[in-house]
């Protein structure tokens, strides 16, 4: 073995990384060459300071700082979830509308409720006048109106209700799709 | 980087390796998979395990005590939000480390971009320098050359520094660097051997001065 193999291999022989064979020719070299002798030695000399560096002990209340991090991500997390129950401006108004066809709605099925309440009539005459229209217009055109109308209102009070995160998610998605920029 | 900010945990000279308790695979894969669930009192031991560790890591990159305080509270942080993510193929501790590196490594280029910060090193480079060289001046004994090993360290490349850190502080193997740092063994290899030459350098340049200097007294 030469020298300049030898001393590649000192790195490796202070890792433990060569064979058995490996080892023997090493320490075989070493024992006649008093240069490599000397390269080992301070090779040695730099693993052990390196090995003797005393450890740097981190702040006293470390786990603390960490732990009140950590809890204050979790409570942000929940947070941002709780804002999905939190309606918006919009979503308020699209309950309140719906709540009002059903109000409504009940109200023109009560008879004896609509005499009572003195805005009843006027509405239940322009409810009947537009059932009117129905039963004498193009009835299939009527139901295409209706169900084209229904899906939209259907999606539009979906989205309304499922949040802003969802409603985001689902434009971008739809965006995205689009085969048209 | 200022020596009283050294201070061993205990008189033994037991290497960091063996200075924290540590748990069993078992237990710790079971804090791992409570924490995953969102139990922060299994996150808690589990910071308790490693933050020595962590912090030495990070503390030897960035030669800056407060920073690598705050790097390693990142580095905790960034494990709990990426704990559901966490699928363990690798070692709890491994997966750590490499956080803990990228938070480092992020930080160095941070100082980097911010000049100031730079000059205020570089003064305080200078300052340590001439200290350092009056210490060489003063001691001789085999105590000086370990404290200069210790202050070469600092002054190397972040690239050398870190990968003798893992090899003879951590204790690791070329493996467990090359999974940790991302980079092929041959690579791991290479910077431990070119770190560990210019150490070795720079402690025969030191003898050599020595010598010259016994000489002309």
């Amino acid at each position: 073995m030469r020298c300049p193999e030898a001393n590649h291999q000192l790195q490796l022989y202070i890792d433990n990384r060569l064979s058995m064979n490996q080892v023997r020719e090493l320490e075989e070299h070493i024992a006649r060459c008093a240069a490599c002798q000397r390269q080992l030695y301070v090779l040695e000399e730099v693993t052990s300071a390196l090995r003797e560096l005393p450890p740097v002990v981190e702040p006293a209340n470390m786990t603390m700082l960490i732990m009140q991090r950590v809890a204050m991500s979790s409570r942000r997390q929940s947070d941002n979830q709780f804002s999905l129950l939190r309606p918006s401006l919009f979503e308020l108004v699209t309950v309140v509308i719906l709540a009002s066809i059903t109000t409504l709605s009940i109200i023109w099925q009560q008879p004896s409720l609509r005499e009572v309440l003195p805005f009843a009539n006027p509405l239940s005459q322009t409810i009947l006048y537009v059932v009117h229209l129905i039963d004498y217009g193009d009835m299939k055109m009527i139901t295409l109106v209706l169900w084209v109308g229904g899906t939209i209102i259907g999606i539009w009070i979906t989205l309304a209700l499922a949040g802003t995160e969802i409603r985001t998610k689902w434009f971008k998605a739809m965006m995205d799709r689009l085969p048209v920029r | 980087m200022s020596g009283q900010l050294l201070h061993p945990t205990h008189g033994l000279g037991i290497p960091l390796t063996k200075a924290v308790l540590s748990f069993t695979e078992q237990e710790e894969a079971n804090l791992v998979a409570a924490s995953k669930k969102g139990d922060q009192d299994s996150f808690a031991q589990l910071v308790q395990q490693h933050q020595r560790r962590v912090f030495n890591l990070v503390f030897r990159m960035l030669q800056q005590y407060e920073e690598a305080n705050e790097v390693t509270q990142e580095t905790f942080l960034a494990a709990w939000q990426g704990l559901p993510k966490f699928r363990g193929d690798a070692r709890f501790s491994t997966w750590l480390y490499r956080i803990a590196y990228n938070c480092a490594l992020k930080q160095l280029e941070q100082r980097k971009r911010d000049q100031a910060m730079q000059i205020e090193l570089q003064t305080e480079d200078r300052s340590a320098t001439s200290t350092q060289e009056q210490r060489v001046d003063d001691d001789i004994d085999s105590h000086a050359r370990q404290a200069l090993v210790h202050e070469q360290l600092a002054n190397l490349p972040a690239k050398y520094r870190i990968v003798l850190v893992l090899r003879h502080l951590q204790d690791m193997t070329y493996e467990e660097m090359a999974e940790i740092l991302t980079m092929p063994i041959g690579t791991i290899k290479t910077h431990l051997f070119r770190a560990r030459n210019l150490l070795k350098e720079r402690l025969e340049m030191f003898d050599r001065e020595r010598l010259s200097r016994t000489r002309g007294e």
